[in-house]
């Protein structure tokens, strides 16, 4: 069996279909003896330049080890696939593992993404908060108002109960 | 401007068409590939960039002129 690196482009608007079609190749791979040493879904990027009037694609990267049956079963699979733009087959020499440099690259892309989803929703839900302190306080201070008022009637009582009591005496 | 000789030796794994930052060193403004004799990599490695480059437009990540459409 030899060793191969696979890459594919996917039509943009197919991009959902691609954990999908990770999955679909890897197991017609593993049914037929072969094993997948590395598989990454790369996201969408911006192409270098339109193919087909098409200016981003979701790029794919398997590093495969597999018959040459198999290989040929695959590269018919990816020409029949109207999701598929194109596909890149080479030959590599050994196992490749450990993330490619444009994986890595794609995960900064998430993280980062990741963080502004994070601030909006902080920025967001502050907001609330803020509102809700806004509206909280002001039911307070009225509650405040008439907390005063009950204590001071309250006062009062106490000071005519003061009163009578020295009246009886 | 030639640059320096560049000693890395054939095996190195850098020379790769996933390798952008490092393929753009060997390519001019207009998106054409280097001569060895500018770039100053050795005919060997010149032989692998090419063929990297080449691999990196077919799947276009790099440019093969400036002047797409």
């Amino acid at each position: 069996m030899r060793h191969y690196e696979v890459v594919l482009l996917v039509h943009p608007d197919q991009s959902d279909q691609v954990p999908g079609m990770i999955e679909r190749y890897g197991a017609t791979i593993e049914k037929a003896n072969g094993t997948v040493h590395r598989s990454e879904d790369l996201g969408r990027r911006q192409l270098a330049f339109p193919i087909s009037k098409i200016h981003k694609a979701h790029y794919m990267l398997f590093n495969i080890e597999v018959e040459q049956e198999v290989l040929d079963e695959l590269e018919s699979a990816f020409r029949f696939n109207d999701a598929i733009i194109r596909t890149m087959v080479i030959r590599r020499k050994g196992v490749i593992t450990g993330n490619s440099l444009l994986y890595e690259e794609e995960l900064r892309d998430r993280e980062k993404d990741m963080e502004r989803d994070r601030l909006a929703a902080k920025s967001e839900a502050d907001r609330k908060a803020k509102k809700e302190a806004a509206l909280k306080e002001e039911a307070s201070s009225d509650d405040g108002k008439s907390a005063e008022n009950v204590d001071s009637e309250n006062a009062e009582l106490a000071d005519e109960e003061k009163t009578s009591v020295e009246e009886s005496e | 401007m030639a640059q320096d000789k560049e000693n890395t030796e054939t095996g190195d794994p850098e020379i790769d068409y996933k390798n952008l930052d490092k393929l753009r060193q060997y390519i001019g403004e207009t998106g054409k590939i280097l001569p060895g004799r500018i770039s100053g990599a050795s005919s060997s490695m010149q032989r692998r960039i090419t063929t990297e480059i080449k691999r990196a437009r077919y799947l276009a990540l790099l440019p093969y002129t400036d002047q797409h459409r």
